[in-house]
């Protein structure tokens, strides 16, 4: 076969390590080699310690040896965003503040994926504190889009969908507050999941907005976006928003004649770009001559949405960062007189401004005479945009819509304008704030560049997700796409 | 300017120094996208939020005590620590 | 308008309770340990760290609740208290705002009385409610900074919130002592202000006696001994009243207390007053209490102490003094009442050894002065005390029997004290035995009332003195080396003497 081994998917590694006819130590070799090739000029990784992962591949091809696999994971690297705790790595989240802090601990999802086997496999870049749509906000260095790199890759999780596309790792971890994870799968032509609220452990996690931030997977292929869902979800006690293993029953997957999808009402309309929308239009078509019922859909709070997402994400996030204040750890500014005034400096010197702006935001839409305008008006929209949804996906298993109104948009094009930025989460943010599961699958192009359609289902309904997207996947060439580098 | 949009008090509150630049900027930015927030001041919305979880007692942690960092790991990774302690500069009176 | 001035009172009493682990992580605590040794990553509120609330702190919470007749709701949340201050290791605190994990309740209180020995006034101070939080870490300074210690930080603390029922700083330590006995009886706290642990911030308000507005209050903050409440009521109830009389107004303020000078000072005004941003912890969803759990740890409630104290002193006779002194010991009283199963008939004999004797070599062995203003309850341990309850029984039942003297059963106890022997062992190997053969007796008052030496006093006796005859038993005493019965002499002594 004349497939490269950066090519392959997590599964197809997977079965070839079993059969002995690759070794992980050769899967580790040829990424480290592709990353020498093209990490400079994508910038999808902050680090990666290639000493560290071969001794992991190492480890790995010995337990084969021995007769140990622990999991199907075993032997396959799997990269992990800038804000997830890697014990004895850093955990920067891209941001200035935590240039120098190594993490004592491993998160939830790190210890799950050691104990699969699963090699951790580099640091992927981000936006700072994962706020943002574009990777630009990162204060290490700029991500950009493998399919044009002059475009942004998408974000908070650039460096996760970046790495994926450009074949630099199969497998890599994001996290989700608004579509962090859809939303820059969508643009880099790969799959991404942000899962039920609750079934993943955000311990280890860095907070952004703790009530709508989950791990999630991504991958090139839906297979392997499953694959790695699995390891991922477990119960953790060190989460109390975390499924306890009695609440973890999948909803059972639905045949595909009996499928019934739920397309917004007038979702294709203003603001969706021509092309995005013939490609969800191409999709909805797909499904229906499979057997599929469309069913038009009524969500009247989605306008609401946008609005309640950023004033509860960010006074979240106002009170979630303000322990980054130098005394403890991170940035310190010299010369500060006061503890008050070594505070105000770390931070102001610390933070970059988009994550100055939330947190003004936030402090706003929270502080007195205030908070019942804005914070507590927006939770109860939150629950009504939940109540509409849950209402919806009683009547269909999924929701259909396009990932993101408009393929990915140029470097420098929308940083001076924050409410612009805001609008490329329009889709994305509901499931974040029902806590439902939601997953971009490749779908087409729009011109030159990926886009993906998206899929919200009821709670606990990844399999049920993991299958429609399949049905796609399997009748399309969109998982094989691969951009000229 | 969105009512009540104190950029000063603000600044204070999130302990954040601005620059008269940032200020500028920021008041505009927060200004405008409180205006795009006007939809939420104006939706008819449920009495009460549902959207809290819940947990029984199952949830909760043993009474057991776990592993310490120890000292030496706090102040490694303090910008600054004296024997054992984290140092800062020195509080004048309260200031909290 | 009246000239006289009433004083109203409120306290929110910080405790810490008496878990091992912290109240969101599972770093130990405890006193004395060196500094940053008891941090954890979620202590210390490392990027990513979660909290998940301690069972038993909540257990210990419900558990004051039902102590003080509370109510407990079926669900309690926690919020977060947002502001920057170097001991806060997140800068905000895990607190309860809205939702909190016993409402209500009332703590019955004794004001002192006229004389030590005289039952004081009892009152009922309403509590509104009680909330689960965390203590923060601690601040040191030297000249040129500040150190910081995180040990403290994330200690679970109940915080006790009454309603403005004290009336003045004796009501307020007794409050404080009351509260103090109900949490360490019930094993909620321990309550040892040395280490900090009962801490108490004093909202103080003052108007003339018939007004029924409230004045405007201070808030007085971190006051950490029941003296310190004491002594800050009373100057700032005096510094408000002069202010009024003076012609000003009283500023809503909150105010520090320098313990040293006993003085208070301005922290802030109303105008600084901090914007905490209260809004529901993500993290930690609404917890759902079981009636179940409810249930179980009623079980748990001790008696309440002037419960206890009423039932000492009209079921069992006690003098007022010693049921006082009794119940403000959970263990001391109910090893009184262990003996008193031994020997019914004489509970206030049994009470007035383990009140003053038995207490006094107790806190003598464990180095505690009894029942000091800053230990309301007595800190002694009966665990090391050789005497078992049913022995002390035996050394009243003895007494009571005319078998020894009261001055002999000093001398027994003193020994059983030390050896944990029985008292029968004890006077049989000492030979203190009572004499109380009636022939060697009668042999020896006989004797004696031959002496010309007592004539007068015999004279004096048949005379109708009926005191006279007391003269008579010093010398048959001494003739007896103490060992004589003393109403058997008495007796004697009248038939001989017709
Ligand atoms: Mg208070
Ligand atoms: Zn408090």
């Amino acid at each position: 076969m004349a497939e490269e081994i950066y090519q392959l998917s997590a599964t197809e590694i997977s079965s070839r390590l079993a059969a002995g006819k690759l070794t992980s130590r050769a899967v580790v070799e040829a990424l480290i080699s592709r990353y020498h090739q093209l990490n400079k000029k994508i910038g999808a990784f902050t680090s990666l310690d290639e000493k560290d992962v071969l001794a992991q591949a190492d480890a790995s091809d010995a337990r084969r040896k021995a007769g140990k696999v622990l999991s199907p994971l075993d032997g396959i690297p799997v990269a992990i965003k800038e804000n997830i705790a890697v014990k004895g790595q850093p955990l920067t989240c891209s941001s200035k503040m935590l240039a120098n802090l190594i993490s004592p601990y491993d998160a939830h999802v790190v210890e799950a994926l050691k104990s699969a086997g699963a090699i951790i496999y580099g640091r992927l870049n981000m936006d700072e504190f994962a706020m943002g749509s574009s990777t630009e906000n990162s204060a290490i260095q700029k991500t950009f889009n493998p399919w044009d790199l002059t475009r942004i890759p998408g974000g908070s999780s650039g460096g996760s969908a970046a790495s994926l596309a450009s074949g630099l790792v199969p497998l890599a971890l994001g996290s989700d507050t608004g579509g962090s994870i859809r939303q820059p799968a969508s643009h880099c032509g790969i799959v991404g999941m942000k899962p039920t609220y609750g079934l993943v452990s955000r311990f280890g996690l860095v907070a952004f907005a703790s009530s709508l931030d989950q791990i999630g997977p991504m991958a090139r292929t839906v297979a392997d976006c499953e694959l790695l869902l699995n390891v991922l979800a477990s119960p953790d006690a060190r989460d109390m928003t975390c499924f306890d293993s009695t609440q973890r029953n999948q909803l059972p997957v639905a045949s595909e004649k009996s499928l019934r999808i739920g397309v917004p009402k007038g979702v294709l309309g203003k603001g969706v770009g021509a092309e995005v929308a013939a490609a969800t239009q191409a999709a909805i078509d797909f499904y229906k001559s499979k057997g599929a019922t469309i069913i038009e859909v009524d969500l009247p709070s989605s306008d609401l949405a946008v609005p309640t997402y950023y004033v509860v994400a960010t006074a979240e996030a106002s009170s979630n960062l303000a322990r980054y204040d130098g005394v403890r750890y991170g940035h310190r500014s010299a010369n500060a007189k006061t503890p008050i005034e070594m505070m105000t400096n770390s931070r102001s010197e610390g933070f970059g401004p988009e994550v100055k702006r939330r947190i003004l935001l936030g402090t706003f839409v929270l502080s007195a005479g205030y908070a019942d305008a804005y914070y507590v008006r927006a939770l109860r929209a939150r629950s009504k945009i939940r109540a509409e949804h849950l209402a919806a996906l009683e009547k269909v298993d999924m929701i259909l819509s396009p990932t993101v109104p408009t393929p990915a948009f140029k470097v420098g094009e929308k940083v001076s304008d924050p409410l612009q930025l805001y609008l490329e989460d329009i889709f994305t943010i509901p499931a974040n704030l029902a806590g439902l599961p939601a997953l971009s699958v490749p779908c087409g192009k729009s011109g030159h560049l990926p886009v993906g359609f998206h899929l919200v289902g009821a709670p606990l309904s990844e399999s049920k997700l993991f299958a429609a997207a399949q049905l796609f996947e399997s009748a399309h060439s969109f998982a094989n796409q691969q951009p000229t580098l | 300017m969105a009512k009540g949009l104190d950029i000063d008090h603000l600044a204070k509150l999130a302990r954040l120094n601005l620059t008269a630049d940032e200020k500028v900027l920021y008041s505009n930015q927060l200004t405008q996208v409180l205006t795009y927030f006007e939809t939420l001041a104006k939706a008819d919305l449920p009495a009460n939020s549902d959207v809290a979880l819940v947990v029984t007692e199952k949830a909760l942690r043993s009474d057991e005590p776990g592993v310490s960092l120890g000292s030496d790991a706090v102040t490694k990774i303090a910008p600054a620590s004296y024997d054992g302690q984290i140092s800062v500069p020195r509080v004048v009176d309260d200031e909290s | 308008m009246s000239d006289a001035w009433e004083i109203v009172i409120g306290l929110e009493v910080h405790v810490q309770l008496h878990t091992r682990a912290k109240v969101f992580a599972s770093a130990s605590w405890g006193f004395g340990k060196e500094p940053n040794e008891q941090v954890d990553p979620v202590v210390l509120g490392l990027p990513g760290t979660l909290p998940v609330v301690n069972r038993e702190a909540v257990e210990k919470a419900i558990l004051f609740g039902l102590v003080v007749d509370a109510e407990i709701p079926e669900q309690c949340a926690w919020d977060r208290k947002n502001y920057f201050y170097p001991d806060n290791p997140k800068n905000y605190q895990l607190t309860q705002k809205d939702f909190p994990v016993t409402m209500g309740g009332k703590v019955e209180i004794e004001l002192p009385g006229a004389a030590r020995n005289i039952m004081g006034e009892h009152k009922w101070i309403r509590i509104h409610h009680a909330h689960l939080e965390e203590d923060v870490g601690k601040l040191s300074h030297s000249g040129s900074g500040s150190l910081v210690d995180y040990n403290r930080a994330g200690v679970p603390l109940l915080e006790i919130v009454t309603e403005p029922d004290l009336r003045s700083a004796a009501e307020a330590s007794a409050f404080l002592n009351a509260l103090v006995v109900k949490l360490t009886q019930a094993g909620v706290a321990d309550c040892d202000m040395e280490k900090g642990q009962l801490r108490c911030d004093a909202n103080v308000s003052v108007r003339r006696v018939g007004d029924t507005q409230l004045g405007t209050r201070t808030e007085t903050k971190n006051l950490n001994s029941i003296s310190g409440v004491r002594d800050c009521i009373i100057y700032e109830s005096k510094r408000q009243i002069a202010q009024i009389e003076a012609g000003n107004k009283i500023t809503q303020e909150t105010r520090g207390w320098n313990a040293e000078m006993s003085r208070g000072y301005v922290l802030r005004d109303k105008e600084d007053a901090h914007d905490y941003r209260y809004f529901p912890d993500p993290d930690i969803p609404t917890l759902k209490i079981s009636r179940e759990t409810v249930n179980r740890l009623k079980k748990h409630v001790p008696e309440a102490p002037f419960d206890r104290q009423r039932r000492y002193i009209e079921k069992l006779n006690l003098p007022y003094t010693a049921a006082s002194v009794l119940i403000a010991d959970k263990a001391l009283a109910d090893w009184f009442e262990t003996a008193v199963a031994a020997h019914p008939t004489n509970a206030a004999g049994i009470a007035n050894w383990a009140a003053n004797d038995l207490l006094r070599e107790l806190s003598a062995q464990s180095g505690t002065e009894v029942g000091s203003d800053e230990t309301p309850a007595v800190k002694i341990s009966l665990d090391s005390c050789l005497i078992k309850p049913a022995q002390l029984a035996g050394l009243v039942k003895l007494t009571d029997e005319g078998v020894i003297s009261k001055q002999q059963a000093k001398e027994v106890f003193t020994e059983m004290f030390s050896t944990g022997k029985d008292a029968l062992a004890i006077v049989e190997a000492k030979g203190l035995r009572q004499n109380s053969d009636t022939g060697e007796l009668e042999k020896i008052v006989a004797e004696v009332i031959a002496d010309p030496a007592v004539a007068k006093s015999i004279a004096e006796y048949r005379a109708g003195n009926e005191k006279a005859i007391n003269a008579l038993k010093g010398p048959i005493m001494k003739r007896t080396q103490g060992k004589a019965n003393p109403v058997m002499i008495d007796q004697l002594l009248r038939k001989l003497l017709g």
